[in-house]
């Protein structure tokens, strides 16, 4: 017999009468080498896909910061100051190239990659094609190689997105497998472009998933990991920036972080204002002009870049020199408002790249600015200009993407500085505060809204209430026999209440449900009668106070009444709950929700 | 168009090798389609990682190239003295090789060059945190420091750069860091803290290097301390005896020791050129003008002492009669005049007295008499300048150098 037609008389059933020891060796046989190094469970699998991802990311984002830095060079040259026909020229005239590679080539490249992402995995179920991968790696190069004023993070957690999405499509994983795989590559192309794997692994939790799932939570760890391995590897491990050192502030110095935690607050709110307002009617104009607009944001790009060529690109060299000081607050200002502008252009143009480069750009320059100017009043401030700068780029993180915890992270990991979390988190917070209070809908789940897609805002998610057992546990309406209770007792409880619940208490933990009609029979023969001697159900499954009503509802169809017991004593009843109470407390906390709003 | 069509597109139009997820999960994998899956993927990786690996190092490359190009312009901008141009070409460098600590020093000490010393001590402070104990730095900081009036900071990275570490010829490299915080404090008149390091300077002078030998001459000298200056001075005449900075400054450190002969002997073996140049020139008369005065110098003749103090007791009845007559007392006093007697006309009476005591042939004779003469005529001159102001002459200025000697006490 063939080897095939061996597997396939197995998969079917049709084994011959052989010795248990034989159908063993068979059955071993029949298991492939992967499935015997990792089991049976695809988990394990994934797992080891998660690393490959990471690596496959890492290259792709090396060979895209590559080509970045060659498109740079050869468009504008090597200077950070290029020449005045470049400057204009470069962007201008690799717009026009961009408009047509987008509407023709790569029609899934625009945008910025990060709520592409997460429509993948909310919408198609991870699926993400892989020429959008190529798109996006070729017009983001040309976009922010030629001055746009975009980064390469997004589209680069887009990029690993893509890729992990291929190979879980290739390997044929499960449905739920490969929607989970997306974030994982978007976790690893994230951590390569930023070199910082535990706030890329944050913001994908935060902003992609939304949620803490052990589950996949492993698979991204790793992804991240291995990702920023392979990306060091060539391209080194040294951290974005070079912060100079900084002592840790004095308590009243926090007073001046809170000023600029205002100041980013108010930023992030005019930034994202705009971007809501605009970009609608952006997008509303006749499909002849999108052919022009990334020339024009180009063109626009490049006379601000005339007087201020640090707004071109992503900008990076330039925060460095923010970092060291080096800019007056005049300047630093200036700049905080032409990257505003220029971000804005390139994006609102349609031109594919990312949010994250500009918006540290901005939260630094901000920084600086205002911590010059607190020094101007306030000489007797220690902290340097430098440091406001590092704290001012997880403001506006904070603020404007409206990711605080990835905001104290990614300053941290960034910068390689310990000195600035504790500023970053009054800062971050009070602009996130500050954004969300005037701004009710982040920056991605607004254009993605705008797109027509209703997203699960992972914001709102986050901010939702949680709907707990105890809010719709019945603490009457049941009683608690015991074995030896007498059944004419009981009989004469149960008659006493409209809807007898009667629970009996086996011994500790053990809970079963009586059956009613089966002790009003019992109970009116003659000879005394116990409630052990009642047909009952069960052991009936238990529930805390404190457990989601979710938890509640995998049991309520299964069992007309769950009770709810103490933690520390599981003969203890606090109540009970049932189908008909849930829904009751449901209701309830919805119109109480209608009756706020 | 919505930027997340992508996700939205129907099964029909995605591309035919495109599998829409939901079709891909339904289909169990073949036999062995995972393994071939996955030694794809690592042929792939293994090839994408060679290929990667090629052109990062082609990238590295080229960053290096540019760099290093721009490094060298700021280099040349910096010799041409364009310290601004300088700046920017260091910043272009410092954008390709943004780790290079050479570049972040001449960018830091381009932008102190620049004015811009916030800028450069963030940055110093940045390399001075990665490598505390480096010497460059600390003194490049320390300039910072000083520039920006910021003295104990200054004074704390000077000392830093003297006991840091210095790659080339680092005893060379601590000297000098220690001559330039000596003329910092020097130049900030603080003598007190300039002391140690001073001393330890001219200890340190390599005993072969005339120049710093010199140099520690001429700093001991502004901080007046002459006779380490003329130690110093002394020590690089001892190898070239004609050097003309070296006899120049031990004249200067003789003459202020009131060793004017010593000091008179420097002078004269100064080239003319410079023994005619303006303050070498006063102190070169005026010190052989006291030293053919001072009869009381060690190893003189009886004769020669008698001589020039009987010439100290002509200068000093001229500054008396001089004086007397400006101020418009009488000589010799009247003997019935009932007023007390001035201090000049005290001085001129003892000077008459003594006249045949002190005649040149007498104190020849009896030499512990030059030493009363010598008394007499120095005090005649300090009288002098307290009542008539300072001496006019070049005989009294040279006695009145010799009277503030002969009051001065021996230490410096």
């Amino acid at each position: 017999m063939s080897e095939t037609a061996y597997l396939a008389s197995t998969r079917a059933g049709n084994l011959p009468a052989t010795s248990s020891s034989l159908r063993q060796r068979m059955r071993s046989q029949s298991q492939t080498w992967i499935q015997r190094i990792l089991g049976e469970r695809e988990d394990q699998l994934f797992l080891i896909l998660a690393v490959l991802v990471g690596v496959f990311s890492g290259l792709a984002v090396v060979c895209f910061r590559v080509a970045i830095a060659w498109v740079r060079f050869l468009l504008l040259g090597s200077s950070l100051n290029p020449g005045f026909p470049r400057v204009i020229l470069a962007p201008a005239v690799t717009g026009i190239g961009i408009a047509l590679l987008v509407i023709y080539a790569f029609p899934r490249s625009r945008g910025s990659g990060v709520n592409q992402t997460k429509a993948a995995v909310y919408v198609s179920n991870g699926y993400i094609p892989f020429d959008t991968v190529v798109g996006k790696f070729v017009v983001c190069a040309l976009a922010i190689g030629s001055g746009q004023s975009l980064g390469p993070e997004d589209p680069s957690l887009q990029m690993g997105a893509g890729i992990a999405s291929k190979i879980g499509r290739y390997l044929r994983l499960s449905q739920a497998k490969i929607r989970l795989i997306a974030p994982v590559g978007a976790a690893a192309g994230l951590a390569a472009a930023f070199n910082a794997p535990i706030s890329s692994v944050l913001f994908v939790i935060e902003e992609v998933i939304g949620t803490w799932s052990a589950g996949v939570l492993g698979a991204i760890v790793l992804a991240a990991v291995s990702s920023v391995i392979t990306m060091r590897w060539f391209l080194g491990a040294e951290s974005l920036f070079r912060i100079p050192a900084v002592p840790a502030p004095r308590p009243v110095e926090f007073l001046a972080y809170a000023v600029l935690g205002i100041a980013g607050g108010i930023t992030s709110l005019i930034f994202t204002k705009w971007i809501a307002h605009a970009r609608p009617k952006i997008q509303a104009l006749p499909r002849w002009t999108h052919y022009l607009l990334p020339a024009i944001a180009g063109l626009i790009v490049g006379v601000i870049g005339i007087w201020f060529p640090q707004v071109l690109g992503a900008g990076y060299s330039v925060i460095d020199q923010a970092l060291h000081g080096e800019f007056t607050w005049r300047l630093l200002m200036v700049l905080a408002g032409m990257k505003l502008l220029a971000t804005g252009v390139s994006f609102l143009s349609g031109t594919p790249g990312g949010m994250f480069a500009p918006t540290l750009f901005i939260g630094a320059m901000l920084g600086g600015g205002v911590g010059a100017i607190e020094h101007h009043f306030f000489p007797s401030i220690t902290t340097s200009v430098g440091m406001f700068a590092l704290v001012g780029m997880g403001t506006l993180f904070g603020g404007f993407l409206r990711v605080p915890i990835t905001s104290v992270f990614m300053v941290i990991e960034v910068s390689g500085s310990y000195s600035a979390a504790l500023p970053v988190m009054v800062s971050s917070l009070i602009a996130y505060f500050i954004a969300r209070r005037f701004q009710e809908t982040a920056l991605f789940d607004m254009l993605t809204r705008q797109d027509g897609l209703i997203l699960p805002s992972i914001e709102e998610r986050r901010e939702q209430e949680a709907f707990l057992v105890e809010d719709a546990m019945r603490s009457d309406g049941a009683f608690v026999a015991r074995p030896a209770d007498s059944l004419a007792d009981l009989a004469r409880k149960a008659g006493e209440s409209a809807d007898p619940l009667v629970l009996l208490r086996v011994q500790m933990g053990e809970w079963r449900l009586l059956d009613t009609e089966d002790l009003l029979r019992l109970s009116k023969d003659a000879a005394p009668r116990t409630a052990d001697e009642v047909k009952s159900k069960g052991p009936l499954p238990l529930l805390f106070r404190d457990e989601s009503i979710e938890e509640a509802m995998r049991w309520l169809g299964d069992w007309p009444v769950v009770p709810v017991v103490n933690r520390a004593d599981l003969g203890q009843l606090e109540g009970v709950i049932t189908f008909p109470a849930v829904l009751k407390a449901v209701r309830k906390a919805k119109s109480e929700a209608a009756e706020e709003k | 168009m919505a930027d997340v069509e992508q996700e939205t597109i129907p099964p029909e139009k995605r591309p035919a090798n495109e599998s829409p997820v939901p079709e891909t999960a339904a289909r169990t994998p073949g036999i062995y389609h995972r393994e071939r899956v996955l030694i794809a993927c690592a042929v792939l990786l293994v090839a994408l990682f060679a290929f990667t690996a090629f052109i990062a190092r082609q990238y590295h490359r080229m960053l290096h190239r540019i760099g290093d190009q721009w490094y060298a312009n700021g280099e040349a901008a910096m010799k041409a003295g364009q310290t601004l141009t300088a700046v920017t070409d260091y910043r272009n460098a410092l954008v390709y090789k943004p780790d290079d600590e050479g570049f972040q020093f001449h960018l830091a000490l381009a932008l102190a060059g620049a004015g811009k010393e916030d800028e450069a001590r963030s940055y110093l402070t940045t390399l001075l945190t990665e490598s505390p104990g480096s010497g460059p730095v600390n003194l490049a900081l320390a300039r910072v420091a000083a520039n920006s009036k910021d003295s104990s900071d200054a004074i704390r990275y000077y000392h830093s750069a003297i006991y840091g570490v210095w790659n080339n010829d680092p005893l060379r490299q601590r000297w000098e860091v220690r001559r330039e915080l000596s003329e910092y404090l020097l130049d900030r008149n603080d003598l007190r803290d300039a002391e140690p390091d001073l001393i330890a300077l001219a200890q340190e002078a390599p005993p072969n290097d005339l120049g710093s030998q010199r140099i520690a001459g001429d700093l001991l000298l502004r901080a007046n301390f002459w006779s380490r200056a003329l130690a110093a001075y002394r020590a690089v005449l001892a190898a070239n005896h004609r050097d003309p900075d070296a006899l120049a400054g031990a004249g200067r450190a003789a003459f202020e020791l009131a060793m004017y002969s010593d000091a008179a002997d420097y002078f004269r073996r100064l080239p003319p050129r410079n023994r005619a140049a303006p303050p070498i020139a006063d102190d070169f008369t005026l010190s052989q003008e006291a030293a053919t005065m001072n009869a009381l110098r060690l190893g003189l003749r009886a004769s020669e002492a008698a001589r020039r103090a009987v010439r100290a007791l002509a200068v000093a009845e001229s500054r008396i009669s001089g004086c007397a007559k400006q101020r418009g007392e009488e000589l010799p006093v009247r003997p019935n005049v009932a007023t007390p007697p001035t201090s000049l006309q005290k001085l001129y009476s003892t000077g008459i007295q003594n006249r045949r005591l002190w005649s040149e042939v007498n104190l020849a004779h009896h030499p512990d008499q030059v030493v009363a003469a010598m008394t007499f005529a120095v005090q005649a001159e300090s009288v002098g300048t307290a009542e008539c102001g300072p001496p006019q002459t070049l005989a009294d200025r040279a006695l009145s150098l010799i009277a503030s000697s002969a009051a001065r006490p021996p230490s410096e």
